[in-house]
């Protein structure tokens, strides 16, 4: 099990230019260690959905990674994107997909025990899949290990999809639903792209 | 001209006017000739997710990166993909190009009773999202895209074309 904040201090501290996507408690924490230009906030994009722009994401910007932090119930409310992600995710995107196999946003409700993440997107086509044909599947269970692979992860080709088992002891800051429209705009100043009014 | 669908290559070179980069469809069979000739043309991807709210929110992002993505569903899949197109499109104020196949609307013209509902609330739905919409009903309304193209642009916010025929070759 990995405590999440030390998780967040790993990419942070390894990061250079990749974009993070990010949705749920990844939005309230992640920014305790990063305030890089190209973090986006997702919260509130929509429910389920942070894969599927960081998908979209990565396939218009294939000079740079596309990072994504990806919760476990958040999968759960759009199952069938993982054989999306098996056809088309570009090598550019690494999905650190965080299981702690509760609703955690919403006061922690548990999903069924029984769902195994690893068959599902394995029988989704991710191993050996996404657009490259590269795709990946892997359990990281320790920070060492996590610590380890990351280089890896950020400059060997994919599309990778990490499940990391996550425990939480630190501070989650309050849900804040900010300007939608403006974190758009920011992260495409962010990509040096036009910004529309 | 009887109002009996549009062409598909002439939507397709439409829309290769107009710059698109990327077509993220679920297919339907009024949609299928539009489809393939997509599928065969090198210039624009062809992405097939597995539901609405998927599309609009990889078409959210390919915006986002700087692409030029149309969303091409039917109107039952927009009726499903509502968050999506509110937290993807209104509320960010993503351009989102929306193409809408208007289930029902073929039956509804002929006076077959009963009305598919799909039909009923696909125009009240869209204006109820505030989404200017644009008919696309043979080659004459393909002026329609490009409407539909600008007026996304000019106001940073979703707008759509809805089809009531099936394209023809």
């Amino acid at each position: 099990m990995i405590e999440r904040m030390d998780l967040f201090r790993a990419v942070h501290a390894r990061r250079t230019d990749e974009i993070a996507v990010l949705t749920m408690a990844a939005t309230l924490q992640y920014p305790l260690v990063s305030d890089h230009e190209l973090d986006f906030d997702f919260l509130a994009f929509g429910m389920g959905h942070a894969g599927d722009f960081a998908l979209g994401l990565a396939l218009a910007r294939p000079e740079r990674k596309t990072i994504v932090f990806k919760g476990d119930g958040g999968q759960l409310m759009s199952l069938g994107s993982l054989v999306t992600l098996g056809r088309y995710a570009p090598g550019n995107l690494l999905v650190l997909f965080l299981e702690n196999r509760v609703y955690e946003q919403t006061g922690s409700q548990p999903f069924s025990d029984r769902v195994d993440f690893d068959t599902l997107a394995r029988g989704a086509g991710i191993q050996g899949g996404g657009a490259t044909g590269k795709g990946k599947i892997e359990r990281i269970e320790t920070i060492e290990t996590f610590e380890e692979a990351l280089h890896r992860l950020l400059t060997e080709e994919g599309p990778h999809f990490v499940i990391c088992p996550v425990e939480n002891y630190e501070h989650v800051p309050p849900t804040s639903h900010t300007d939608h429209a403006g974190r758009i705009r920011n992260l495409r100043k962010g990509l040096g792209l036009p910004v529309p009014n | 001209m009887s109002k009996n669908g549009a062409s598909a290559s002439k939507t397709l070179a439409a829309l290769k006017s107009l710059g698109f980069t990327h077509v993220l469809a679920i297919p339907d069979s009024e949609s299928a000739l539009l489809y393939t000739a997509i599928e065969k043309d090198p210039d624009i991807d062809l992405i097939l997710p597995t539901r609405e709210g998927e599309s609009i929110a990889i078409a959210a992002g390919l915006w986002t990166g700087g692409r030029k993505p149309l969303v091409l569903i039917q109107n039952t899949g927009f009726m499903e993909a509502g968050d999506a197109l509110r937290g993807c499109g209104l509320g960010p104020r993503v351009p989102l190009r929306l193409m809408v196949g208007w289930r029902g609307y073929g039956g509804a013209m002929a006076g077959k009773k009963p009305t598919d509902s799909a039909y009923t609330y696909t125009e009240p739905l869209l204006k109820a999202w505030g989404i200017p919409t644009w008919h696309l009903m043979c080659d004459d309304d393909l002026p329609a895209i490009e409407q539909m193209d600008r007026t996304a642009e000019e106001t940073s916010l979703p707008a759509a074309v809805i089809t009531g025929y099936a394209f023809t070759e």
